[in-house]
């Protein structure tokens, strides 16, 4: 919402609070201290933690997603890039004994697994001319065949991985896991540059309008390759987190991830109309989805109501958004301010703006 | 060229390819073709074909629909409760369908009436459905299901060896394929998915087609439900959640573009049977249900690949509309 005019300065705590991000944060302050006063085990020591451990791999997973989203595609294939690179990565890495450089040729490993299965997607859906939607069911079924191909049956046991990979929940670096530290930089780096650099508002120009994006001279082709590419590489990096938090990887590692990672960044308020939503967003939806899994189940609520309040959620969020983005698109009188505006070019930008929505809804 | 046209149909090449399958897989496996195991095809993939061809017509408007699955659970858990407690069978297939009509109602209010994008809404509901179904069971199983209910799953006509489900998704298939290719109905859902914008101004009531074709396709999931019950005689609230991504194959498969407005039934339900053969047939040859799952993969982007490529060179069956028209619906 900040491509918005610039408001006054006296407007800046407005338009602060104008941003879906803070009335997120608002909602996840307000949760916790809820459930902080009236739930005891909720603010018991590890509680907080586990949260935070919980909703790393969806955070990183959904802020992947985040991007391709942005640009008016999907991708329904993270969850088996996720699957198929924590079985393989961690294999690789539990193979190699090469001290202090494990860890970077995991890292650049898992990226690089990531980002091939990604930038196939996106060549199913630039060259081959796929919907993205279809391309990545393709190639979920097919990644989720190779995983089971590639695990032969057999599973990834803890004790295979190397130690910075299995201690990666039970360290601790000042005061969080290493694993938490991961997610909040892959959200930090794509946050700066989704939204401060050229490449991230062409992503956003894209998703607004991508044949004007086009005749803008921007290089849609290669960016969707970079989007999918990214978000794959983003996935299988979670896939080497995965190994590392859970121990054991089988055939099944990841299943049912992508609608988890889409569901979160859908609540963190990324339009699947794309151009619009940030990165910031998408991890405050996947930590806001997992601290709401986490009271159902101190609450005792049973594992079945969950999934029905959880579905519910994403209605009501998406619901909500829409509605609020409307009110927004609408011109308001005090926007409006003097007749001329009245008439004049800023009045025609938001009513522009909203019949376009409406074009595409 | 006139006579060259059928040629170039979606459906000829389905056709082509099943054939080639079929006849592949017969000179290889001959009991490919044997009377067990075309029963059990049909048997097996009667409630695929009902939600194929029932979330046809939402994809041919530009939406999408990924909560049939769990429609299909909560219609079949329903109606098996039901029997439970006391209900006549026949009176709960009827409540079951009715529910369907009202789930797909549901997505269809949230979708059209608040123009929210389908697929987060149908995410959503995917999750709440699913979830009523496990709170209605509580995570057990119904089996041991009325014989009457089991035979239309699961028997066959008098002596013959021809399934009751067959002919019931065919006769449905059919009446579907009626409403979709020869009504006016179906012909304001093509103009719907062409393009909404234009559908609108020229006096279609756009709301009301959307909203029906989601009910159609809860109807659908909902009648899946009684065969895939009666089929494999169990109900409870996990099954067939591994039937959507099939489904929505199936449809893709069948011609019906993502982008909506174009499409057939009989094509949806010619890619349910190719589907259905190449299972049988990679099954028969010793291949894993992996190797199964990456062949339907690779296939959807072999039929969708070649399809486009076609197009480039002969002229645009499935002309391919501005990109601001929408992948919205589906993404």
């Amino acid at each position: 919402m900040s491509e918005r005019p610039a408001l006054p300065t006296t407007g800046r705590l407005r338009s602060l609070l104008r941003h879906n991000e803070t009335g997120l944060a608002g909602i996840l302050v307000l949760i916790t201290v809820i459930a902080a006063v009236a739930l005891p085990a909720f603010r018991a020591s590890g509680n907080p933690s586990e949260i935070l451990d919980n909703a790393s791999l969806v955070v990183i997973v959904a802020v992947g997603e985040y991007l391709v989203i942005v640009t008016r595609q999907i991708d329904l294939s993270t969850a088996a890039t996720l699957g198929l690179s924590a079985y393989l990565t961690g294999e690789l890495v539990g193979s190699l004994h090469v001290g202090v450089l494990g860890p970077v040729i995991g890292i650049v490993a898992s990226l690089g697994l990531g980002a091939v299965l990604g930038l196939a997607n996106g060549l199913l859906v630039e060259r081959v001319k796929m919907p993205a939607i279809i391309a990545t069911l393709a190639t979920l079924s097919i990644y989720s065949g190779l995983q089971v191909v590639a695990t032969h049956g057999s599973q990834l046991y803890a004790d295979q991985l190397p130690n910075w990979l299995a201690n990666i929940v039970s360290e601790s670096w000042v005061g969080l896991s290493p694993l938490v530290w991961a997610a909040v930089a892959v959200t930090a780096v794509v946050t700066v540059v989704g939204r401060r650099t050229a490449w991230g508002r062409d992503l956003y120009a894209m998703g607004s309008n991508p044949e004007a994006a086009g005749y803008l001279g921007i290089r849609t082709s290669m960016r969707t390759y970079q989007v999918f590419a990214a978000c794959g590489a983003l996935a299988g990096f979670a896939g080497l987190l995965y190994a590392g938090q859970y121990g054991n990887v089988d055939a099944t590692a990841g299943n049912g991830f992508e609608l988890t990672a889409i569901a979160a960044a859908v609540i963190g308020g990324v339009s699947l109309f794309g151009g619009s939503g940030t990165a910031l967003g998408a991890a405050l939806g996947a930590l806001l989805l997992t601290e709401i899994e986490n009271i159902l189940a101190l609450l005792k609520i049973s594992i079945f109501a969950q999934q029905t309040l959880q579905g519910a959620a994403i209605v009501l969020a998406v619901a909500g958004y829409a509605l609020i983005s409307r009110r927004l698109d609408r011109p308001t009188r005090r926007h409006l301010g003097t007749a001329e505006d009245r008439e004049g070019a800023p009045a025609a930008a938001p009513a522009a703006h909203s019949s376009a929505q409406e074009l595409r809804a | 060229m006139r006579r060259l046209r059928p040629i170039r149909r979606w459906e000829s090449g389905l056709i082509a390819l099943l054939a080639i399958v079929t006849v592949a897989g017969a000179i290889t496996h001959p009991a490919l073709l044997g009377i067990y195991n075309l029963q059990t095809m049909a048997l097996n993939n009667a409630d695929l074909a009902l939600l194929a061809v029932g979330v046809a017509p939402v994809i041919i408007t530009a939406d999408i629909d990924i909560s049939i699955a769990s429609m299909l659970a909560l219609c079949g858990v329903l109606m098996a409760k039901l029997w439970t407690d006391g209900m006549d069978i026949w009176l709960a297939i009827a409540v079951a369908i009715a529910l369907g009509a009202l789930l797909g109602l549901i997505n269809g209010l949230f979708v059209v009436l608040l123009e929210l994008p389908a697929l987060a809404v149908t995410l959503g509901t995917m999750g709440a459905y699913t979830g009523v179904a496990f709170l209605i069971l509580g995570g057990q199983a119904i089996i041991n299901l009325p014989q009457s209910l089991v035979t239309l799953g699961s028997g066959n006509i008098g002596a013959t060896q021809i399934p009751i489900s067959l002919v019931v998704v065919l006769v449905l298939a059919v009446l579907l394929a009626f409403v979709i290719h020869l009504t006016s109905y179906g012909r304001s859902l093509f103009a719907v998915g062409a393009n909404r914008q234009a559908a609108l101004f020229s006096g279609i009531a756009v709301v009301r087609v959307r909203l029906i074709a989601f009910v159609i396709a809860g109807v659908f999931s909902a009648l899946a439900a009684v065969l895939y019950v009666g089929n494999y005689d169990t109900a409870q609230a996990t099954i067939a959640s591994d039937q959507l991504l099939p489904a929505i194959t199936a449809v893709i498969l069948g011609g019906v573009s993502a982008y909506g407005g174009t499409g057939t039934i009989p094509g949806v339900v010619i890619a349910v049977v190719l589907l259905a053969v190449l299972q049988a047939a990679l099954g028969l040859a010793g291949l894993s249900g992996q190797a199964q799952t990456i062949a339907v993969g690779a296939i959807l982007i072999i039929a969708i690949g070649a399809g486009a490529g076609i197009n480039a060179v002969s002229g645009l069956r499935r002309p391919r509309r501005p990109a601001i028209s929408e992948q919205l619906g589906s993404g």
